[in-house]
């Protein structure tokens, strides 16, 4: 969907392909540019490149995992702008402090309905626009 | 009657005078042989007065050979038998007098010398009587400590099932109305059948090592205990008596059960809830994939059924995540332990390897396994060590606590600390690892960076409660009577010794005289007495709501106020609860037809009759005294040397105690009196019972 004219970006870190189509298809449906990437090693240099405008970030990744990238990201002042939203298969309360304190924005369990999915990334979006 | 019967002097005397009579009788045959042969009768008076004086000349020379003899020989070796048999009975050291036995040649220092090896031997068994006594003393106190502590309780056993002995687990485990007593039957507080069962399954095996593990329930609350039940075996061999009594020890296990049972039922609804909609959607998506498949409002409605077993499933997962979150913490037994305590082990672990750390613990206490928790702390202080100004900061967070490890300096990358956790923990067990702590701690571990150049690490934990004074110390004596495992019990009241009956002293305090008038009970103290003892842990002391107002004369005496027992049980309750206390006991009060007289007229209310035979210390008193002394409480405890302290005179329980100890003080006088056994007593004390009257009448 156009923001202010500028067409929003998601980069989607997600190991498992299944729900990487449903993510893809949710995406294009909602009108984001969008990426996809498989493991946790080089996603933090991808994200340095690309500067998406939201990280759609799994908890358990194949190599790095999904904490590291996010406290990467955060301690990284250029990439400020960056929006986090954790999911993770778990998703225990303590797990989601972790996450939060982590500097993540959002945070939402597995399975989850794709209806609140676009929801959270919405809200997530939004109050990046209005900010 | 024999001569060896007669005393040595007296049979000296004896022989003297028989030589004298002997001697006198051959000087008086002698002169009438000659007199007779010489035929000549003038010769008849000088031989007389020659007789006479050969007699007397005899007598007197024996007379003055047998007082020499008898002050000489004779007394000193009386005086000697009663040396040495004064200090063969009693313990009197000491020489022999030094004239006693001149006479008597080296008898007298070798009786001085027995007696003193004598004395030498008996003090020397003396003192290894005491040393032993003190040792075993020692023995029995470190014994008595370390039932107190062991976690488990721990009852003894007659063969009858009555109670010997128990430790304060034992209290808490059994926990019921009324505390475990001496001299009670298990069975009061234990189901019967598989305690029995198992006891007989043991005497069956005959072997005095044989257990027998076995589940069995308290009575009051249904707590399931797993029990582990050894008959006492005897003397060196540990051989087994022909009716043994035996140990129990005691586990709680129901919280386990608890666990285990709810963990099945989650498994199970675990399943359940997940094959049903995996089914469902796995017949749906089938359907929609086909080549053929429905097209139109026909695929509508399939997949509005597939989208529905999918949110189903997704919520089926989410609560049942939920409720095995909240009882993952239950299912692995944790206690609490002082946050402060915890910071300090922290810190000795620290220091121990050469690290700094201060400390600052909020007061509280943390749901925590301690021992893990410091490993798991000490290793990541240890890995901090490089960082500056390392703090360990203990705080409240919500309905948990949260503990930080912070540290001036940059934060610690995810990785690090990722691989620390992977390290395994000094605890002495090798798959122990962080993550297995947090794992069973249900938590989490995470970096932060904090405001001014500092950085952190944060692990919660779920629950923590403020900190209260440390509570008073549970009493956790252990309370028991061996002399109980060796006696027969019998039936009749009346034949029993005195000493082997089980007695309950009481008092009531009341709102007046008047029982007839409306008077109520409002406090009942009781104490009981088993084997000549007062138990001091078998206490009974309760106030009783009255149900009506208690009169300020009243209150002016015994102290009890009308706010006092508002929220006190009233006498169904409480009569209840005494009835249990004084079962099969003897009731002794001081003027107990008073005491009585309150109770049975609520025996109806109470719905159990105090049909306990009754002892009366004002009888017993007139008994042993006599009837013109006064019988009070206060005459009677003076008399026997009992002070009852100032501020517990006319509170129920001090006046029971007085009471107690003065039935004790009385016991061995009405033994001394002949009076064995408690039919004996009863039969005394009805010849007094015009003084008051005699209950068991």
């Amino acid at each position: 969907m156009a923001d202010g004219g500028r067409q929003q970006r998601v980069l989607i870190v997600e190991d498992e392909d299944n729900i990487a189509i449903a993510l893809d298809y949710l995406m294009t449906r909602e009108g984001y540019d969008h990426e996809r990437i498989a493991t946790g090693t080089g996603a933090v240099e991808k994200i340095r490149d690309s500067q998406p405008d939201l990280v759609l970030l799994d908890v358990m990744l194949p190599g790095v995992s999904g904490y590291e990238i996010c406290q990467n990201i955060r301690s990284d002042a250029g990439l400020a702008g960056v929006k986090i939203l954790m999911m993770t298969a778990r998703g225990s309360a303590m797990e989601q402090r972790k996450g939060l304190a982590l500097g993540a924005d959002g945070f939402i369990a597995k399975p989850f309905d794709l209806k609140e999915l676009r929801e959270e990334v919405r809200r997530i979006l939004d109050g990046r626009a209005a900010s | 009657m024999s001569l060896a019967r007669l005393s040595l002097r007296i049979r000296v005397f004896l022989f003297f005078a028989a030589l004298a009579a002997g001697n006198i009788i051959a000087v008086i045959a002698g002169l009438l042989f000659g007199y007779e042969r010489m035929g000549d009768p003038s010769m008849r008076d000088a031989m007389i007065i020659g007789g006479t004086v050969a007699s007397f000349a005899i007598l007197g020379s024996l007379a003055g050979v047998w007082f020499l003899f008898d002050e000489h020989v004779a007394k000193p070796i009386e005086r000697l038998a009663g040396f040495l048999r004064t200090r063969t009975h009693s313990e009197i050291d000491g020489e022999i007098e030094k004239d006693l036995a001149r006479y008597l040649g080296d008898l007298a220092p070798a009786a001085q010398e027995l007696t003193s090896r004598l004395n030498a031997t008996r003090q020397a068994l003396t003192e290894a009587v005491q040393r032993e006594t003190s040792r075993l003393a020692d023995e029995k106190e470190r014994l008595e400590a370390l039932l107190c502590d062991v976690p488990v309780g721990v009852l003894l056993c007659t063969a009858d099932h009555q109670l010997a002995f128990y430790n304060g687990q034992a209290v808490d485990l059994l926990g019921s109305a009324h505390a475990p007593g001496l001299d009670r039957r298990v069975f009061d507080y234990l189901h019967q059948p598989p305690i029995a069962h198992a006891y007989e399954r043991l005497l069956q095996t005959e072997d005095p090592d044989a257990a027998s593990d076995l589940l069995c329930a308290t009575l009051a609350d249904g707590k399931v205990l797993a029990a582990r039940m050894r008959l006492l075996s005897e003397g060196e061999d540990r051989h087994l008596v022909k009716r043994p009594g035996y140990v129990l020890t005691l586990r709680d296990v129901s919280n386990d059960m608890r666990s285990h049972a709810q963990r099945e039922l989650l498994m199970d609804e675990l399943f359940d809830r997940i094959r049903r909609p995996a089914a469902a959607l796995q017949s749906l998506t089938g359907v929609l994939t086909a080549d053929d498949g429905p097209v139109g409002p026909a695929r509508d409605k399939v997949r509005e059924a597939a989208s529905l077993e999918a949110r189903q499933l997704a919520g089926a997962i989410h609560t049942l995540f939920e409720r095995h979150e909240q009882n993952r913490a239950d299912w692995w037994p944790l206690a609490m332990i002082r946050a402060s305590d915890l910071a300090e082990a922290v810190t000795a672990r620290v220091e121990a390897d050469g690290g700094q750390i201060t400390c600052d613990p909020a007061p509280l206490m943390l749901r925590c396994e301690g021992f893990e928790m410091v490993a798991l702390l000490g290793k990541l202080a240890g890995r901090l060590n490089e960082r500056k100004d390392l703090r360990l900061e203990i705080s409240e967070d919500g309905a948990g606590a949260m503990i930080a490890l912070d540290w001036t300096g940059p934060m610690v990358p995810i990785a690090h600390l990722e691989r620390w956790l992977d390290e395994p923990l000094d605890v002495g067990l090798d798959d122990v690892t962080g993550r297995r702590v947090l794992i069973s701690h249900a938590s989490e571990l995470w970096p932060e960076k904090l405001a001014d150049g500092r950085a952190r690490l944060c692990l919660p934990l779920r629950e923590a409660r403020r900190e209260t004074s440390r509570p008073a110390p549970v009493p956790r004596a252990v309370v028991y009577d061996f002399d109980l495992l060796g006696k027969a019990r019998e039936a009749e009241f009346a034949q029993r010794p005195l000493e082997d009956l089980t007695y309950v002293v009481f008092d009531t305090e009341t709102t007046g005289l008047l029982p007839t008038e409306g008077d109520e009970i409002v406090q009942i103290a009781a104490v009981r007495i088993v084997n000549g003892r007062r138990v001091h842990s078998e206490v009974f002391d309760t106030l009783v709501n009255p149900g009506r107002a208690i009169p300020a004369a009243s209150t002016a005496v015994h102290g009890i106020s009308d706010a006092m027992v508002t929220g006190a049980p009233d006498i169904a309750d409480v009569g209840r609860r005494f009835h249990k206390f004084a079962e099969g006991a003897v009731l002794i009060a001081h003027n107990a037809p008073f005491d009585m007289e309150f109770l049975r007229r609520k025996e109806k209310l109470i719905g159990q009759n105090f049909e306990n035979p009754v002892l009366d210390t004002v009888l017993l008193s007139a008994v042993v005294f006599g009837q013109s002394e006064s019988h009070s409480l206060d005459s009677l405890t003076h008399r026997l040397g009992i002070t009852i302290p100032e501020e517990a005179r006319h509170t129920a329980i001090g006046d029971t105690v007085a009471t107690a100890d003065a039935f004790l003080k009385l016991l061995p006088a009405l033994k001394a009196k002949g009076l064995m056994s408690f039919g004996d007593v009863v039969t005394e004390v009805r010849k007094h019972s015009r003084l008051i009257r005699d209950l068991n009448a």
